[in-house]
């Protein structure tokens, strides 16, 4: 699984982060940053539902 | 058509007073029946379930918002081209021009300011001991928060609350709110129209960066006055009626003040759980560019179709036992601002206001009650309080 970063359309509303802090955290300044290279089965599930809760929809999971 | 199941339609009027009063029984029955309702007397699909909602507000392609996100075609007119109204790549740019001031990154620097604003709102009420927290704190807080960022006057801003609560109703039917309140909304854009000039606006505001952004080329003169009428419209009646909604809710719920007052932290899981639970804005339209199954029900193209934010923000199916405020749910993929392209511009904003202003509540009150029954508002587009008088005691 991979999670399509739109960093255009990121605001930095951080609820990504706050979800699976694991996964993504809000950079230095203000856009998501992934924590981990690669999205490892163990980490599906982290990652999608931090990509669900992004309000403007600029996290995708590409399976 | 193959694969749609009959139409289920219904002829309640869903903006008339009885429905306003208390829209959920209705809404349940609608989500129960069918993944979209028809509505004969106002011919459109009302959209109730939460997954349906959230993934029409995503696909901006075959939902359009460029043919009219309000019920009426005057309404319609009037804001075409604006930044509700259109779609990708035109709507991008025109919220690109706010971008660095709305997105949290931008806000940061505001905080303290706002904190102390806030701070100073709440002292002078807790000093009257008896006051009404809409008329009071929620009528005055968000403005003025608002008004300082768009630099406007100080003069003038007694219409900002009045026209935006019209101009939200008339995204509806002409009914009978829109037509007690028209007055307000004509005086409100009459004002707004005259702030689309630099002379107007106080220098370092959101005001003079949209102004930026006609002299670099970016923007017509006319997109500009519709961008601060857009913004401050939306950045007025929402906030203001969630914060109403808040300090009801801490009268009637002691529990809730309670763990506030003992963990400011849970300030920011209790706004999301109040958008969610009284769900402020009720819900826009997009038109469908081409035929499209939701659920079982054919949308042919043309029609008409209502992202009831409300209704998925109730939706058991994702929220259960959703006519409860649950502290502990903390549901920050509820729909309150929407989603997608069109996802709230100021919903960081709206959350570090309704934050700071928690915290000074916090601060100086001991207990809050209710010395009076609160007044709904009967505003069919955006569920609001009139009046909610309390007693507090000072921490």
């Amino acid at each position: 699984m991979q999670v399509d970063v739109n960093l255009a359309a990121c605001e930095g509303h951080g609820l990504c982060a706050q979800v699976s802090p694991g996964i993504y955290e809000v950079d230095d300044e203000g856009y998501v940053r992934m924590r981990v290279y690669e999205i490892t089965p163990d980490l599906e599930p982290a990652a999608a539902a931090g990509a669900r809760v992004c309000p403007v929809a600029a996290l995708t999971v590409v399976k | 058509m193959p694969g749609s199941a009959a139409r289920v339609e219904t002829d309640i009027d869903m903006f008339g007073a009885d429905f306003v009063r208390n829209p959920f029984p209705a809404i349940a029955r609608m989500r129960e029946q069918s993944a979209a309702v028809y509505s004969t007397k106002w011919d459109f699909y009302v959209l109730t379930r939460y997954d349906d909602v959230r993934a029409v507000a995503a696909d901006w392609q075959t939902f359009t918002s460029s043919q009219g996100v309000a019920l009426t075609p005057e309404i319609n007119s009037a804001i075409e081209g604006t930044i509700l109204s259109t779609d990708p790549p035109g709507h991008t740019v025109l919220r690109g021009i706010l971008a660095e001031q709305l997105a949290p990154r931008g806000l940061g620097k505001i905080r303290a300011d706002m904190s102390a604003y806030a701070q100073q709102v709440v002292a002078e009420q807790v000093a009257r001991r008896e006051f009404d927290a809409v008329v009071d704190i929620s009528r005055v807080f968000p403005i003025n928060v608002v008004g300082d960022l768009v630099g406007l006057p100080a003069e003038g801003r007694e219409h900002l609350q009045p026209g935006a609560d019209a101009t939200f109703a008339g995204f509806g039917p002409f009914g009978d709110y829109l037509i007690a309140h028209v007055e307000e909304m004509g005086k409100y854009h009459a004002w707004l129209d005259t702030m689309g000039d630099r002379s107007k606006l106080l220098p370092g505001g959101w005001g003079e960066a949209i102004m930026d952004a006609v002299d670099a080329g970016k923007i017509s003169q006319l997109s500009a006055t519709r961008l601060i009428t857009a913004f401050l419209t939306a950045g007025m009646d929402t906030t203001v009626n969630a914060i109403s909604a808040l300090i009801r809710l801490f009268a009637e719920r002691p529990d809730v003040w309670r763990a506030l007052k003992n963990d400011r932290s849970l300030a920011g899981p209790i706004f999301e759980e109040i958008l969610r639970y009284h769900s402020p804005v009720v819900g826009f339209w997009r038109v469908a560019t081409q035929d499209t199954l939701i659920g079982d029900v054919m949308i042919p193209a043309g029609a008409k179709v209502q992202l009831n934010w409300a209704a998925a923000n109730h939706d058991p199916a994702k929220y259960a036992n959703p006519g409860e405020f649950l502290l502990e749910r903390n549901p920050i993929d509820h729909v309150a601002f929407g989603y997608g392209p069109h996802a709230c511009a100021g919903q960081g904003l709206a959350r570090m206001e309704a934050v700071t202003l928690l915290e000074a509540l916090a601060d100086q009150i001991d207990t809050i009650e209710l010395t009076g029954k609160p007044v709904q508002s009967l505003n069919p587009i955006v569920r609001g309080l009139e009046s909610v008088p309390v007693r507090v005691t000072a921490a």
